[in-house]
């Protein structure tokens, strides 16, 4: 039985223009300049150094990428795959990226190989057709494909350590600055955000300067007036914001324009088990949430709470609506001892 | 642009407890066609009659505890509808409404309403009346005689033995295979459409509204023990199939216990509670006073199912630490 859930992807019509640029506010300040590094000679320290200068940050979870690397090295960790696909349904911000600049992203992996003394980096795509799309772009890269279920990140995770491989995952676009750095010398200072949700008119990817207001963002897809909702970060998962002054940063993947509010009448759970087998990390949501409305839970029988990575694929799923990722997380308080039920 | 602000997930997968009640509400309106087709509005009226009191009871019930919610939920419809294809058409039309409001008031809303019940409802109103008035659900007329009925009051019809009755006193029924196929024969409303019922079934696997391993279990424990001790002297296939198409054992082995809310959780679970259902429900034909066990058997695999659940737990570790 396969874990996840299927969701219809929405990401052909901000894929089908390519990446606009959107122009930079003038209050930020113009991104720095450093000497590029001579790529055949570059070694472990050089390229590490290069990543610490242009201030790289990875987007798959905002930590930087000079720590991720040096953290691979002292894991010993064989395959370093480099995430050019996006789980949410409706953003297609990397898979822009990979099909703009797949040789650019292929060598600034092979530098994070270099740096973190792995032995082989591979590209994983969302599917077959996108590899074929750019594979004549970067031969000699390996490609491997992300499966068609949401959180489709979390179970490439899944399948691969399955395989008894140790693999670390390093973000497409941080991949594409590691080479801009090291090549021509640039800061990161750019990330690819896609704007949709059905309160937007034009659907698209903007490259966007980070520390640009989310506003401005959002107003390149030209949102509709009766838009009551912006979402930032992803539409399964993400977060609504009603301030849009606050900036783009690197972990920004996408920003929805939301016509309505998502409308639920929650009901009593009725048992059906599909969190259960949508969820990649083997919790038992139902469980978690029959235990937390019981007023005494019982710690024995809260498994693998703290193995949550916060997909909220049980949410999605739930036939009655529950919040059950919400559940989980105050299970996982609970645990700690850090809340009561 | 006024921004509201509003939790995630903002996606929402198409399937929600309304759709999967809206298919079991097309299903069982499907077994209604043909009793239509053949007798006109009664099976309406009836079918019509049983869901209004059930729906009046709901709201009774809400206005007297002073709580609100939505009056339409579906799941009432469901079980206002269930009840009057468990008893025969040419009952009164005030015993599948007390079937019905009893289902309501006692076995669904004290408990707190759909998705808390521990007992299925209209499994509860139907052996409520079959209790009480033994006699008129237990009479089914002779769809192979002529018979007719007025939408509202008593018809013109002969009564004849149903197979499950014919069963229990020790004879084999005589009843060609496509008639029994085709319901052409005394039982109760929807119960006896096997074509139809097996259509339904495949129609709720197929939308996920059920479960097929709970029906399947129940089914083969059903049609094990019928082979292994039949009631009649015959050969083990031929006692199947009288025992699988008599009565309601398959109206509930596809409408009955695939209801998720009193059905265990868990796999293992669930292929016990239908296997434990079947096994009870023969039990129940083979020392039980009426011809019919189903509702019965499935109150008692209702009661058993946490037990189960909790069965399942402690066999994968998944039980807390002893107090």
């Amino acid at each position: 039985m396969p874990c996840g859930i299927k969701l219809e992807p929405a990401k052909e019509l901000s894929l089908k223009q390519p990446i606009a640029t959107l122009p930079a506010p003038k209050t930020l300040p113009v991104p720095k300049m450093f000497a590029p590094l001579r790529r055949k000679k570059a070694g472990t320290a050089a390229i590490l150094n290069a990543a610490r200068t242009a201030g790289i940050v990875d987007e798959l979870d905002g930590k930087p990428l000079e720590e991720k690397l040096m953290w691979f090295a002292a894991a010993e960790t064989r395959v370093l795959i480099a995430v050019c696909f996006d789980e949410d349904p409706m953003t297609s911000a990397e898979q822009a990226v990979l099909r703009e600049s797949a040789s650019r992203i292929a060598a600034g992996l092979e530098l994070a190989v270099r740096a973190c003394g792995a032995s082989v980096g591979k590209i994983a795509a969302a599917n077959q057709k996108e590899v074929q799309r750019v594979q004549k772009d970067c031969s000699g890269t390996m490609f491997l494909t992300a499966g068609g279920r949401y959180p489709a990140l979390v179970l490439l995770r899944r399948a691969l350590s399955e395989t008894g491989r140790k693999a670390g995952f390093l973000g497409g676009q941080a991949c594409l600055a590691l080479s801009d750095a090291a090549d021509r010398g640039l800061a990161q200072s750019e990330t690819v955000v896609t704007v949709a949700g059905d309160g937007a008119r034009r659907w698209k990817n903007c490259r966007a300067r980070l520390g640009t207001p989310i506003g401005e963002v959002l107003s390149a897809g030209e949102p509709l007036p009766e838009t009551a909702l912006a979402v930032v970060g992803a539409s399964v998962n993400g977060r609504s914001v009603t301030d849009l002054s606050g900036p783009v940063t690197a972990t920004t993947r996408c920003v929805l324009a939301m016509k309505r509010p998502p409308r639920r009448t929650v009901l009593p759970c009725i048992g059906c088990g599909r969190c259960q087998r949508a969820c990649p990390r083997g919790i038992l949501p139902w469980m978690i949430l029959q235990q937390m409305e019981s007023g005494s839970p019982d710690p024995f029988r809260l498994f693998n709470v703290e193995r949550c990575v916060r997909c909220e694929a049980c949410s999605v799923v739930c036939p009655s609506q529950i919040n059950l990722a919400a559940a989980v997380a105050r299970a996982e308080k609970f645990k700690e001892g850090k809340c009561n039920p | 642009m006024t921004l509201t602000n509003a939790a995630p997930p903002y996606v929402k997968s198409e399937f929600t407890v309304s759709s999967m009640m809206h298919s079991m509400l097309a299903a069982l309106l499907a077994l209604l066609v043909i009793p239509v087709a053949h007798y006109g509005l009664r099976p309406l009226v009836a079918a019509g009659a049983s869901v209004l009191t059930a729906l009046l009871c709901r709201i009774l019930f809400r206005l007297f505890r002073g709580k609100g919610g939505s009056v339409s939920e579906a799941s009432v419809l469901v079980t206002g509808l269930m009840v009057p294809m468990l008893l025969p058409l040419n009952t009164p039309l005030w015993l599948p409404c007390t079937a019905s409001a009893f289902a309501v008031l006692v076995a669904l809303e004290p408990f707190g309403g759909f998705g808390r019940n521990p007992f299925n409802p209209a499994a509860a109103g139907v052996a409520f009346v079959s209790l009480c008035w033994p006699k008129r659900v237990f009479s089914y007329f002779d769809p192979s005689q002529p018979a007719s009925f007025p939408a509202f009051g008593a018809g013109v019809f002969h009564v004849a033995q149903s197979p499950a009755e014919i069963l229990k006193q020790g004879f084999k029924p005589e009843i060609l295979p496509l008639d029994m196929l085709w319901g052409n024969f005394p039982g109760p409303l929807g119960s006896t459409l096997i074509l139809v019922i097996g259509a339904c079934g495949l129609l709720l696997f197929l939308t996920g509204a059920g479960k097929a391993e709970t029906t399947l279990c129940f089914l083969g424990a059903a049609a094990l023990i019928a082979a292994a001790f039949p009631r009649i002297l015959c050969s083990p296939l031929t006692s199947v199939k009288y025992e699988i198409m008599s009565g309601s054992l398959l109206f509930c082995s596809v409408f009955m216990v695939t209801d998720p809310v009193t059905s265990p959780r868990t796999f293992p679970g669930r292929c016990l509670y239908g296997a434990f259902a079947g096994a009870m429900t023969m039990a129940f034909r083979w020392f039980g006073a009426y011809e019919q066990g189903a509702c019965f058997a499935l109150l008692v695999a209702n009661a058993a199912a946490p037990v189960i659940d909790s069965a399942v737990f402690r066999l994968r570790g998944w039980e807390g630490a002893a107090a």
